[in-house]
């Protein structure tokens, strides 16, 4: 009973992630503000920030339903927080059973529909503009990046995040027999992430600040945090599906590993932020559907030949 | 789908300057635009009536934060023309380095913001901090960054020793050193190319017909540039090519910006070589002789015109100015049809928005 | 782009900390007003030439009369100094620190001989 409160709450749960998810946002930003020869914001500044957010007054425009607004992060950020319940943390698994990929998967595809129906209740023509976009994106990288994800599963065997890491400690990082498809995982987290280059849902100079433009206060404050345990959630399932560790040394080996492999994904995330120009959402589609999905079944079908 | 409006301004993140543009929009597709201007009108060819010629020196300077240099060039050198002096030849080059510098400035400045409407804050930033170079020049040089208050009637306010011109001369060579990196790496980027090339083109013939001015002009291969065909004086001398680009989209109006910014660059240094000894400054009378006339210069934007009618006092009788921005403000609502709503900050950041300039 | 991006990733940040650290300013830049009273004699050219209203002269005859200053008004074009024939006023190049209070900054530059207190 308390050992279970325990990994709820504090760790791999709701203190560990939210705790991650603030250190994500902070080095997201210091690298960021590196590559644009800036100094970037104080180690406290994520914190500081979200502490600001909830003192603010919460405004709704008229017309906007209260209920819905206020249960859409909360609902997303719940599916997050569960999500990384279930993905393995420096090789630590409470809870792991057969399939938690897809559950994984399903619970991570939450908020982007959560995001899609905050911009459709919210009244703005901007808010309306960003829902639908974003779920114009989802269809383009959803599918890539379930493509991308299948493949360490089929290689191993099994639909278990655990599992995947185990046969990875066997056999390798699955990185090395498979970079096209952590590639396409890269693309793919950064359209579920909603980052640049593919904002296109928030886009700032085109939809303000898409779905959450009319939010406010305590409600946007949970979506910064649902976005940015969202992040933190994709790059610990992509380092385990592709990355891996030996297991079985020591804990305090496999947190430093882990943590080098984290800073490692931050890097490329925030680094492809900064290269490339943001996509038009027309761009975007036929980049999803012409290349991306060709080339994922592509590498589907060379793990499956390795495999037999 | 239903038709929709989206507005554009006058406060939105995509503006620095109140401007408000209704755009009607079917899911991502715009459909059209119409256009309102007018809010930040200050009266300022009013107000020049009301000041005397010095007066109006500080108050034409004030139209613009970008290109405030080059209005009261044009504006000092209308004066001359009716008083009938001619400035000393090396107050004149000094004008002209001035003015390029601000040239390059500009440019620096719109390349950054092109950047970061498509996303490319890296850019943006890198831009930004090439053009703090050339902002420290002026203001060592003059001693604003941005009101340089350089120009004077009869001269400029400040004259350069040998120890100033070592240093511009080593600032240009550090900027140029950074810049031809990052002017590169826009002109190869593959995101960039797909944001702009074939975006919201703009033929020749509607150039002409709408009277646009300017690097949006010679990025549609219409040649117009003041410096050359209605020369003010050191540009006369001055050898230097008129950058143009036949394609007229977005990717065009880039590159023509590109190059200009690296023309002036050598401009620059030409400036310095060419440079003659003697005093910036000429003693003129305060009351101006009546008369009226017209002077044209090219500013970082397009032709900025100046009219100045006098009536022999020491407040001018009618003062005209015409900005370049004007006349491509009519250029949005036309290159709002056929395009995304994506592509709504690149039409409107390809025209180099001065609204400042344009409502005066 | 890649190459941008190593290069400002190495190199030291441009941030100025501006309240908490120096800035330099150049030599010429044209900051707070400075004026030396013994070489004023009240002629009222600077105000005369003042863009912005920022200088009054309020003269009671030609040996008693007040200078004002009021900053807030101030455009720091420079144009007081070029047209002073004594050099009385001038630009230095000391950084015009911010206030919330303008009507507070008004200085009397100058008084006559007789000192005459009419403006508070």
């Amino acid at each position: 009973m308390f050992e279970g409160l325990f990994y709820l709450f504090v760790f791999p749960g709701l203190a560990f992630q939210v705790f991650c998810g603030l250190a994500f946002e902070w080095v997201d930003r210091k690298l960021l503000a590196r590559f644009q020869r800036r100094v970037g914001p104080q180690w406290y500044q994520p914190l500081a920030d979200l502490i600001k957010l909830f003192s603010k007054e919460d405004l709704l425009p008229t017309g906007a339903s209260g209920w819905v607004a206020t249960i859409l992060p909360l609902i997303s950020l719940a599916a997050v927080l569960t999500a990384g319940l279930y993905i393995p943390v420096a090789g630590f698994t409470p809870f792991s059973f057969e399939g938690d990929l897809i559950v994984i998967v399903f619970l991570m595809g939450i908020p982007t529909l959560a995001y899609y129906l905050a911009g459709m209740t919210s009244v703005g023509i901007y808010s309306i503009l960003g829902g639908a976009r974003s779920l114009l994106q989802y269809f383009s990288y959803e599918v890539p990046l379930l493509l991308a994800f299948s493949g360490p599963a089929i290689l191993s065997g099994s639909w278990s995040v655990a599992e995947i890491l185990k046969s990875q400690a066997e056999l390798g990082p699955f990185i090395l027999f498979q970079p096209v498809g952590f590639c396409l995982a890269i693309a793919g987290l950064i359209g579920k992430l909603k980052r640049d280059p593919l904002d296109i849902p928030k886009a700032k100079s085109e939809v303000v600040a898409g779905s959450l433009t009319e939010f406010s206060g305590g409600k946007l404050a949970f979506w910064h945090l649902t976005m940015d345990i969202q992040a933190i959630v994709g790059i610990f399932l992509l380092i385990n599906l592709f990355f891996g560790m030996p297991l079985g040394i020591s804990p305090w080996i496999n947190t430093l590993i882990f943590s080098g492999e984290v800073l490692l994904v931050i890097f490329i995330l925030s680094a492809s932020s900064s290269i490339f120009a943001r996509l038009r959402i027309d761009q975007l589609a036929s980049l999803g559907w012409r290349i991306l999905v060709p080339v994922g079944i592509i590498q589907l079908l060379f793990v499956i030949l390795m495999g037999v | 789908m239903t038709k929709n409006i989206i507005p554009i301004g006058p406060q939105h993140p995509l503006l620095k300057e109140p401007i408000s543009v209704n755009i009607e929009v079917s899911g991502e597709d715009v459909l059209g635009g119409s256009l309102r201007i007018g809010y930040v009108h200050r009266g300022i060819e009013r107000l020049a009536q009301e000041r005397t010629y010095v007066q109006n020196v500080h108050l034409i300077e004030r139209i613009c934060g970008i290109c405030s240099h080059v209005h009261t060039t044009t504006f000092c050198y209308a004066v001359e023309d009716l008083l009938g002096v001619e400035i000393p030849p090396r107050a004149q080059y000094i004008r002209a380095l001035m003015c390029e510098l601000e040239r390059i400035h500009s440019h620096l400045l719109w390349i950054g913001i092109l950047a970061k409407h498509i996303g490319l804050d890296m850019v943006f930033m890198h831009s930004w901090h090439n053009r703090e170079i050339v902002l420290d020049i002026m203001e060592a040089l003059s001693g604003g960054r941005v009101s340089h208050a350089a120009n004077l009637i009869g001269g400029v306010r400040f004259d350069m020793d040998a120890e100033h011109e070592s240093m511009v001369r080593r600032k240009l060579q550090k900027l140029g050193d950074q810049l031809f990196g990052v002017l590169d790496a826009i002109r190869t980027d593959p995101t960039i190319r797909a944001r702009t090339i074939g975006v919201a083109p703009i033929t020749a013939d509607q150039i002409r017909e709408y009277s646009v001015v300017g690097p949006v002009a010679r990025a549609s291969g219409v040649a117009v540039d003041m410096r050359r065909d209605s020369p003010l004086p050191p540009y006369d001398k001055l050898d230097f090519n008129v950058i143009t680009y036949p394609e007229g989209d977005a990717w065009a109006r880039t590159m023509v910006r590109v190059d200009e910014t690296r023309e002036s660059l050598k401009l620059c240094e030409s400036i310095l070589d060419q440079m003659p000894e003697g005093p910036v400054t000429t003693r003129v009378r305060r009351k101006v002789p009546a008369g009226e006339t017209v002077i044209r210069a090219e500013a970082p934007r397009g032709e900025v015109f100046y009219y100045l009618r006098s009536d022999g006092s020491e407040f001018p009788a009618r003062l005209k100015i015409r900005t370049p921005t004007l006349a491509a403000l009519s250029l949005i609502p036309v290159q709002l049809s056929e395009i995304r709503v994506a592509d709504i900050p690149v039409v409107l950041a390809g025209i180099d928005l001065c609204i400042a300039c344009a409502d005066r | 782009m890649l190459r941008a991006l190593i290069d400002a990733l190495f190199s030291k940040a441009d941030t100025v900390q501006y309240p908490y650290g120096p800035v330099s300013l150049p030599e010429g830049f044209r900051g707070a007003i400075e004026f030396i009273p013994e070489r004023c004699t009240g002629c009222g050219l600077c105000v005369r030439d003042c863009p912005a209203n920022g200088l009054e002269l309020i003269r009671e005859s030609r040996e008693d009369f007040q200078l004002w200053y009021y900053p807030a008004r101030c455009a720091y074009c420079g144009q007081c100094q070029l047209t002073c024939p004594r050099g009385a006023i001038s630009h230095t190049n000391d950084m015009v620190l911010p206030t919330t209070d303008p009507e507070g900054l008004a200085v009397l530059l100058k008084t006559g001989h007789k000192n005459s207190n009419k403006k508070q």
